[in-house]
């Protein structure tokens, strides 16, 4: 804008000189006597072409660049506008491929290149370990050892963090709240500063005293608690009945281990109390040094508390993103190669358009270069229409991408990405946009643009007199670009059903229970509470008869860590009288006898406990079959003696019955139920009483005769009835929902819906291209068809003619396509998991493609075979 | 026509920059006065079109040999009136010894002769 109003004050300087000199000029020559009109003249008259002079000075300025580019911008868009078609489908392909691909790169850039607002994120590190089978773990550690491991060398500071289920008492039902607490250094530590008020403070929690009743919000639970009152800090919220002074809120993308509210923590000195760490490196450490050195330190922990601890690990610290990276990257890099594949077909798509124009033009060119153009001049000014039309494209596409962003972003694991990222279309994503605007404009546009610079003059004015057939080289570049717009789009079918035959795969899993009309209520106890094995047995088996006497229950069980898909904990047992040659590993079920009927699960051998059995926290087990087929091959399995060694409560928050470490008996062989995930073979399983174990969380698991959904606030009042203060989890679902919340499903939903949605784009955009190919070589064509018409030629032999001229580049598309996805088979199957590419699907994909081949050559070619031969001679 | 402009200020590029620098020595002058004086001083048979002169001008101020102040004549007009700078005035030493160069270069192949005696 600077610019522009400078350039109008040169130029009104200019006019203004001007003027002065011709007054001048005609003054004198009034004064030698001539009258005051042929003066004028004469000034007029010598001076000369007052344009042309004012031209020819702004050359002077050195602009003349910018002027130029401002008369072909003007030019294209005034030539853009005349064939509306033309520039509607040019701008339309070149918008779905820059919007996929901008979506795609804001989600890349969202989860990948920058998901943290945090300060030095790439020092911080999680504290893993990889036990003997390679699985990452991270570990918890008490307060004692967290004060240890703050002398590391090797770290710059630690900080902690606990969550617990608080309840707002303000309500008619106690409200579910994530609470956070974190050492009073860790809004140093994380670097962030609050949107309101201040962040927590060591004076917040001082040495040897109880902390401050102080919290500060999380931004989510702002908004929604409190409308994003502006006026909060200062306030008190009450928490389990105790007051709390708000003195912050977070930011928005400060969503650190999901909480809700933050408080401050105070370390104690009881062994049982774990804390999840959070550590920076110094800087110039690297992982490995830092591994070293904790290895001997957490062997010294792993003595201390050995139920802490796998057995055997060794330290591998994890950077921040790193499990993201592992569990999403991949599936978003290959996302992304896939709208790049989409643009590079837009790109195609408008490069046939411009180059076909561009033939169409070539008489208009001529004339140009013929009263001098220089061919320089010629490329610029196509290259600008190039430009124009991809920079429309963008505009376009962004207003897309916003949208697609919104979807994907719904679409995405919910735990597969930082909660922190901001995934939006940002200024690094508008530059990447521009700058792809840009580039493809010079990809599509470089090659028509400089095989229309160079008309042979004596060739197009010949030319003009009768349409001919094109050139040999201008049909070779068709049908190369036609085929290679082909073969991408099979890669991108061929990936989009591979991707939706893993999906669909998936959906026809064999579960081995029945989610539907099922809903588990996560139930959190409040610290400090039902602290004896008797007192939460009791609690636990009366919050479940409450639930089970409403008229909408079926049946209701108790599931403290055994909701399915993906269920129990992964323990080693051992079975009374065969030692082990290996580690035998199982899920470890905490279940109530009701829990198999909920889910009918069938019972195939022996009997379940009684209520009575479970009461008393009898030593009793079921295992399912794939456990026993794997460890009772000849059978006995019912009878026979099984023990969890790790199986043992740590008071006063994981409370165990007697002997839990002790030998149970096997009982029962129930069916097997998916629990480790919808894609992964069945684990072994022993389901144990849930009064074995009992954590400070349960779940109830209730099959209603109605939508489960429905019910639930009648499930929380008969939980309110039992206990006034007891909340229940925000997130319940039933158990499709669960299904759906694996990150296998949402993982593979979103691959196959977006690489189909692609590969549907691609395929539009091929038809069109081959389309206007077709036409418009149909139409170059007339006077050919007309001819051979005239001589008799049949409808069928002009239809034939166009068809063969098609076939070629389709079935070199096809070809090249078929190996180009064969060699890229490997990729696929490595991102999209469980899936590879079949011959059906291959079969599929090509079928569709030339039947959709077919259809956009039929059109035109109909048109050229009705062609009248008289209209066709007379034609131009 | 454009073209043709342009060969015109090409051909007289070196000497038309030499004869407005050696106008605007003594004052500073608007260009229509500069275009008076030259014909002026070369007893009428230097003719500057304004096709020329303009973008002469416009080229020399951008490389700060002349710069233009606008000036308020005597018929209340505004007028943008060209002067000397310090760099223009080193510049016009350079182009007349220049000039001076070339036209004893031209003299001696013009008059052989001559030269040969003179050495």
């Amino acid at each position: 804008m600077k610019l522009w109003s400078l350039w109008r004050k040169r130029e009104k300087e200019l006019e203004k000189e001007i003027q002065h000199h011709l007054q001048m000029a005609a003054a004198e020559r009034g004064e030698r006597g001539a009258s005051r009109r042929d003066a004028e003249a004469a000034a007029k008259r010598e001076f000369g072409n007052v344009e042309l002079v004012k031209e020819v000075t702004r050359d002077a300025w050195g602009w003349r660049w910018l002027e130029d580019l401002c008369d072909d911008a003007r030019f294209s868009v005034r030539m853009l506008l005349k064939n509306p078609g033309f520039t509607i489908v040019a701008i339309l392909s070149l918008a779905l491929g820059i919007g996929a691909t901008t979506a795609m790169f804001s989600v890349v850039y969202g989860v990948l290149v920058n998901p943290y607002p945090y300060v030095n994120t790439d020092r911080m590190v999680h504290l893993t370990v990889q036990e003997t089978r390679g699985n990452p773990l991270f570990i918890n550690l008490n307060g004692p050892q967290l004060q240890q491991l703050r002398q590391a060398g090797s770290l710059e500071s630690v900080a902690a963090m606990q969550g617990w289920n608080l309840t707002t008492t303000e309500g008619d039902l106690p409200e579910d709240v994530r609470a956070a607490y974190l050492t009073s250094n860790s809004f140093i530590f994380l670097g962030v500063p609050t949107l309101l008020g201040r962040g927590l403070l060591p004076s917040d929690a001082p040495e040897g005293q109880d902390p401050e009743n102080v919290v500060v919000l999380g931004y989510q639970f702002w908004q929604r608690h409190y409308n994003g009152d502006p006026d909060i800090v200062g306030k008190k919220i009450q928490l389990v009945h105790k007051s709390y002074e708000i003195i912050g809120v977070a930011r928005p993308r400060f969503t650190w281990g999901d909480g809700e509210v933050y408080l401050p923590l105070k370390l104690t000195a009881d062994p049982t109390r774990t804390y999840f760490p959070m550590t920076r490196l110094k800087p110039g450490v690297t992982r490995a040094a830092a591994n070293a050195e904790l290895q001997s330190l957490l062997e010294q922990f792993a003595k201390q508390t050995p139920s802490h601890f796998p057995e055997h690990f060794h330290v591998t610290l994890a950077g921040l993103n790193d499990h993201f990276v592992e569990r999403i990257g991949g599936t978003l890099y290959l996302l992304l190669a896939a709208v790049a594949l989409l643009l590079l077909i837009g790109c195609g798509n408008v490069s046939i358009l411009l180059l076909a124009r561009g033939t169409a033009r070539q008489h208009e060119l001529a004339v140009r270069s013929a009263i001098g153009a220089g061919r320089s001049r010629i490329v610029r000014q196509l290259l600008t229409e190039a430009l124009m039309l991809s920079l429309g494209g963008a505009a376009i596409g962004v207003a897309m991408a916003n949208n697609l962003v919104k979807l994907i972003v719904d679409w995405l694991p919910e735990f597969s990405f930082p909660h922190e990222a901001a995934i939006s279309i940002n200024l690094p994503v508008l530059f990447f946009s521009v700058g792809l605007a840009l580039l493809t404009g010079i990809v599509f546009g470089i090659s028509p643009a400089l095989r229309s610079a160079r008309p042979d003059l004596a060739q197009v004015m010949q030319a003009n007199a009768r349409k001919t057939t094109a050139g040999v080289r201008g049909r070779r570049t068709h049908s190369i670009l036609i085929a290679g717009q082909i073969a991408l789009t099979l890669l991108l079918l061929a990936g989009a059903g591979v991707a939706m035959q893993g999906f669909l795969g998936m959906m026809r899993v064999n579960l081995g229970y029945d989610p539907h009309n099922t809903m588990s209520v996560g139930i959190p106890v409040h610290d400090d509470t039902y602290k004896t094995w008797e007192a939460r047995g009791t609690y636990f088996h009366q919050l479940l008869l409450k639930v089970n006497e409403m008229p909408e229950a079926v049946s209701a069980g108790i599931s403290t860590n055994a909701t399915p898909p993906n269920n129990g904990w992964d323990e080693r047992f051992e079975i009374s009288g065969k030692p082990a040659a290996e580690e035998q590993r199982a899920r470890l079920n905490f279940v109530s006898a009701g829990y198999f009927v909920v889910l009918r699960i069938p019972l195939l051998q022996g009997r379940i406990w009684y209520e009575s059995e479970a009461m008393h926290g009898a030593n009793l087990a079921l295992i399912n079959q794939t456990l026993a087929r794997q460890y009772f091959p000849n059978g006995g399995a019912i009878g026979s003696e099984i023990r969890v060694p790790a199986l043992k409560g740590e008071p006063p928050l994981d409370l165990s019955a007697a002997g839990s470490d002790g030998w149970f008996q096997v009982v029962g062989i129930v069916g097997d139920a998916r629990n480790d995930g919808l894609r992964n073979p069945i684990m072994p399983s022993v389901y144990v009483p849930y009064t074995i174990m009992m954590p400070v969380f349960t779940q109830i698991l209730v099959r209603t005769n109605v939508p489960p959904l429905t019910v639930l606030h009648a499930v929380r009042e008969q939980i309110h009835t039992v206990d006034p203060d007891q909340q229940s989890d925000r997130d319940v679902r039933d158990l499709d929902g669960w299904i759906k919340h694996e990150p296998e499903w949402e993982q593979e939903h979103l691959v196959a819906t977006l690489f189909a949605g692609f590969g549907i784009l691609a395929l539009v955009l091929a038809a069109t291209g081959l389309y206007s190919v077709i036409s418009y070589t149909v139409a170059q064509r007339t006077g050919e068809f007309g001819i051979r018409m005239a001589l008799g030629a049949m409808r069928k032999d002009v239809l034939l003619i166009v068809f063969r001229s098609a076939a070629m580049s389709v079935v070199a598309g096809v070809l090249a396509g078929v190996m180009l996805t064969i060699s890229l088979n490997r990729v696929f199957t490595r991102w999209i998991e469980g899936s590879s590419l079949d011959a059906l699907v291959l079969a599929g994909v090509i079928l569709l493609l030339v039947i959709t081949s077919g259809l956009s050559c039929f059109i035109p070619a109909r048109r050229a075979s009705s062609v009248d031969p008289t209209v066709a001679l007379r034609y131009e | 026509m454009k073209e043709g402009y342009r060969n015109r200020i090409e051909l007289l590029q070196g000497t038309l920059d030499l004869l407005i620098l050696q106008t605007l020595l003594w004052s500073a002058q608007h260009g229509y006065g500069i275009s008076q004086a030259i014909r002026a001083n070369s007893g009428d048979l230097l003719q500057v079109d304004a096709g020329s002169l303009y973008p002469a001008l416009h080229r020399l101020e951008k490389q700060k040999w002349i710069c233009a102040d606008w000036k308020i004549s005597e018929n209340n007009q505004e007028v943008k009136v060209y002067r000397l700078t310090a760099a223009g005035r080193k510049q016009l030493t350079r182009e007349r010894s220049r000039w001076e160069q070339i036209s004893d270069a031209i003299g001696g192949v013009l008059n052989p002769g001559k030269k040969e005696s003179a050495s």
